[in-house]
C-alpha cells in the first residue's frame, strides 16, 4: 500500500514548497534573488554550457523559481488560502506594479469569488502568456538550435521564438495568447521581443492583468550549467503608468521528464468553478 | 515489496521539490473560514483532469453523504510517487481541508490520514494547505 511506504516521508519538509525547483538540484544555487541581484553559481553548478557555434545552451527540462509570483508578482504574505510570494518585480524598486486607476479597480473585481471562474487558465486554456509561463509552478522543456528556440510548457502550450534580429512581427491584425517572439543574442543573453497578444491571459491567479497593447522584452541570460536568470520587462500603457520588470530564476533538472497534460479530458473542475461563479453572483445581487 | 521501497525513495526525493500545480484562485474556490475534518470510505480516487478528486462516502449520523475532494494535479500526484491502483475503494480516510464557497460537499484536500493516525500526503492542489493545516 502506498501510504504506508509515504507516510514516514509526508511530515517533514514543506511538501507544498511553491515553485521550489524540481528535486531540489540548483537549488543551493540558485536561491531566491536579492534585490534584484544575479543567481550565484554554486561548486557544483558548472560552467555555462554551449552549442558548437559558442552561442549558451538554454537546452533542457526546468522549472522556474517563482517565489508566489502565480499569487501576485508583488511581495504579499500568506494570507487564507492564498500563498504567500516574496514579490518578483524588481522594477520599479518598490517592488509594486505601476498600475493605473481603472486597473487596480479590474483587479479588485477578478478577486472576488465570481470571478475566480474567469482566470482562462481555469478553463484549461493552456496558453499562459508571457510572461505566465516562465514563472507558473509547472515544468517546461527548452529546445534550441542556432535559429530556433522553442520552450514546450507541460501545461502552458508552446512558445516559439526563431533567432532572427532581422525579422518583423507580425501584422498587427494578428493577436496571439502567446504574442509573436523574435530572439537575437546579446552576448550570452538570449533577449526576447515579444508583441501581438490579445489581451486575455491573466498574470497569474491574483488576477493581474495585461491588455492586447502589451509588449514584452525577456532577456534569458545562463549564470552557470543549471540556472538561468530571467527577466521580462512589460510595457503596456493600457495598464500600467510605466515599464516593470519581473524576475526569477530557472532551474535546470538534468534528469527531468515532461509527462503529458490532458486538460480537457474529464475535466471535473470546470462545472464545479461554474456552480462558484452562479453562486457569487448570486450573493453580489442580493 | 521493491516497488514499495521505490516508491519511498521517489516520495523522498520528490516531495519536498516538486511545485504544487494549481490553475485556479483557490481564495475563489473554497472558503478558508469552512475549515472540515471528515471520516469516510473511498469511492474512487479519480485521475481527473485538471485535478484529481476523491470521492468519499461520509457516515453522518446514520445518513450516507457523498463528499468530493479536490487534490492535486495527476502528473503533480504521480511525481510524488502516487499510482491510480494505490487508493482502492473502501480505504477508511480521514481528510481535513476547505468546503467549496457555495456550500457543497465539495472541498480542497489539504491532508489525508489513515485513522491510526499515520498521514498520506495530500498531493493538495493548494500549496498554502499545509501552513494553513498547522496554524502557521
Amino acid at each position: 500500500m502506498l501510504g504506508a511506504a509515504l507516510v514516514a516521508v509526508l511530515t517533514t519538509g514543506d511538501a507544498y514548497a511553491q515553485d521550489a525547483p524540481a528535486r531540489g538540484r540548483g537549488a543551493g544555487a540558485a536561491g531566491p534573488a536579492q534585490g534584484g541581484g544575479r543567481g550565484r553559481g554554486g561548486p557544483e553548478a558548472g560552467a555555462i554550457r554551449r552549442l558548437p557555434d559558442g552561442k549558451p545552451d538554454l537546452s533542457g527540462f526546468y522549472n522556474s523559481n517563482g517565489r508566489g509570483a502565480n499569487y501576485g508578482l508583488e511581495a504579499h504574505p500568506n494570507q487564507g488560502l492564498t500563498p504567500g510570494g516574496q514579490g518578483i518585480v524588481v522594477d520599479p524598486p518598490d517592488g509594486k506594479l505601476p498600475m493605473q486607476e481603472w486597473a487596480k479597480a479590474e483587479l479588485k473585481s477578478r478577486q472576488t469569488p465570481a470571478r475566480g471562474y474567469d482566470d482562462p487558465t481555469a478553463h484549461c486554456v493552456m496558453a499562459a502568456g508571457v510572461p505566465r509561463g516562465m514563472y507558473v509552478p509547472s515544468p517546461f522543456f527548452i529546445m534550441q538550435t542556432p535559429t530556433d528556440v522553442a520552450i514546450l510548457f507541460e501545461r502552458m502550450a508552446w512558445r516559439r521564438i526563431p533567432i532572427d534580429a532581422n525579422r518583423k512581427h507580425l501584422p498587427d491584425t494578428v493577436r496571439l495568447w502567446q504574442g509573436d517572439s523574435v530572439g537575437h543574442w546579446e552576448g550570452d543573453t538570449l533577449v526576447v521581443d515579444s508583441t501581438n497578444f490579445n489581451g486575455k491571459p491573466w498574470l497569474n491567479e491574483a488576477g493581474e492583468i495585461t491588455s492586447h497593447a502589451l509588449h514584452v522584452v525577456e532577456r534569458f541570460t545562463p549564470v552557470n550549467a543549471t540556472t538561468i536568470m530571467y527577466r521580462a520587462t512589460l510595457t503596456d500603457p493600457i495598464v500600467y503608468t510605466r515599464p516593470f520588470t519581473v524576475e526569477v530564476q530557472l532551474i535546470r533538472d538534468p534528469e527531468g521528464e515532461m509527462l503529458e497534460v490532458a486538460c480537457h479530458e474529464d475535466n471535473q473542475d470546470l462545472a464545479h468553478m461554474k456552480d462558484i461563479k452562479d453562486a457569487g453572483i448570486g450573493l453580489e445581487k442580493k | 515489496m521493491i516497488r514499495r521501497t521505490i516508491l519511498a525513495v521517489m516520495a523522498a526525493v520528490f516531495l519536498v521539490a516538486i511545485p504544487a500545480i494549481a490553475h485556479h484562485s483557490f481564495a475563489a474556490e473554497f472558503d478558508e473560514t469552512k475549515r472540515i475534518k471528515l471520516t469516510g470510505k473511498v469511492v474512487e480516487m479519480r485521475w481527473s483532469n485538471p485535478h484529481a478528486w476523491i470521492y468519499l462516502d461520509v457516515n453522518n449520523n446514520g445518513k450516507i453523504e457523498r463528499w468530493a475532494f479536490e487534490t492535486g494535479a495527476a502528473n503533480g500526484l504521480f511525481r510524488r510517487g502516487w499510482r491510480k491502483e494505490d487508493l482502492p475503494a473502501g480505504t477508511v480516510l480521514v481528510i481535513e481541508g476547505w468546503q467549496a464557497r457555495n456550500g457543497s460537499n465539495t472541498a480542497n484536500a489539504g491532508s489525508i490520514t489513515f485513522p491510526d493516525g499515520k498521514r498520506l500526503f495530500a498531493g493538495s492542489s493548494n500549496p498554502n494547505a499545509e501552513r494553513q493545516l498547522e496554524g502557521k
